[in-house]
């Protein structure tokens, strides 16, 4: 039986934001949001669903004077997103 | 890019990797600014002491080595805060702490150089090997083969001519180096456009 896919994870923007902060130790949202290419408002929305379910920790600050927010995966979000990249992979040998 | 909940086994892995390099790619061209601005600080200083040692045949000169960090480093603070915040990889962070560990083991050599054990005629010899060696793992670590072999040039070859130039020509090596350093960084630049 081919394992379930992470609907929190089967959404383009969310696994683009996950796959950037897989591969870094942070990304401020400004690095998001140009990598990504989706609007501010978007990307809030859906850093705010990865947040709730504790893949990423999304810490608000500031930089000089402006408002910045570090966004870094969690233990959890990596494990999500290592299960989520193996269903993928069984979805594929399955399909062949 | 907005939301999509209809993608395919094989677009989602697609998006993963395009996104994955494409973030890999924006770290390391940003590593490249930092190659540049060392390689021309090191031409200028090098050019600077070699002609006002030239001109006073005094190699005390040579203690303005000691301002570069001291100019540099803000420089490059400076550098890193006027553009969008880059995060760290695997591989600019490893970048960073070799070079870095190049800093201070130059720095503390020459110190002791000037403050202990006055070592003139070996001490260029050894900075260039070093710096030829650091320049040659970075190109290993980025997996850029020119690097690599500039770094082997500048390192071994610069040990060679080192060897058999005395007092401030040779100091054109290090200006050899930084050019290196400049041309490294705009084919990392290139390389991950």
């Amino acid at each position: 039986m081919l394992p379930k896919l992470d609907p929190l994870l089967h959404s383009e923007l969310r696994l683009a934001i996950m796959s950037i902060l897989a591969g870094v130790e942070s990304a401020d949202f400004t690095f998001l949001k140009e990598q990504t290419g989706a609007t501010s408002g978007n990307l809030s929305v859906q850093i705010d669903k990865l947040t709730t379910a504790q893949y990423i920790t999304a810490e608000k600050g500031f930089k000089g004077k402006l408002p910045c927010t570090t966004c870094k995966i969690t233990q959890t979000g990596q494990e999500a997103f290592a299960r989520y990249v193996d269903a993928l992979q069984a979805y594929l040998v399955t399909s062949k | 890019m907005e939301q999509n909940n209809e993608m395919t086994a094989q677009e989602s892995l697609n998006l993963i990797s395009e996104t994955l390099n494409a973030s890999r790619r924006s770290i390391l061209k940003d590593s490249a600014r930092y190659f540049i601005l060392w390689g021309l600080l090191l031409v200028a200083f090098s050019l600077v002491i070699y002609e006002l040692w030239h001109i006073s045949g005094k190699p005390v000169w040579n203690c303005l080595w000691f301002a570069m960090p001291i100019v540099g480093y803000p420089l490059a603070m400076l550098l890193g805060k006027k553009s969008t915040p880059i995060p760290q990889n695997l591989i600019s962070r490893q970048l960073g702490w070799i070079w870095l560990a190049y800093g201070v083991f130059v720095f503390s050599v020459c110190l002791l150089s000037v403050v202990a054990v006055p070592m003139p005629a070996s001490l260029t010899l050894l900075i260039v090997l070093v710096l030829g060696f650091t320049e040659s793992i970075s190109g290993i670590l980025l997996k850029n083969w020119p690097t690599i072999v500039a770094g082997f040039v500048l390192g071994v070859g610069g040990t060679l001519v080192a060897a058999v130039t005395k007092s401030e020509a040779q100091l054109l090596l290090f200006t050899l180096g930084g050019l290196l350093m400049v041309i490294t960084g705009i084919i990392v630049k290139r390389q991950y456009k």
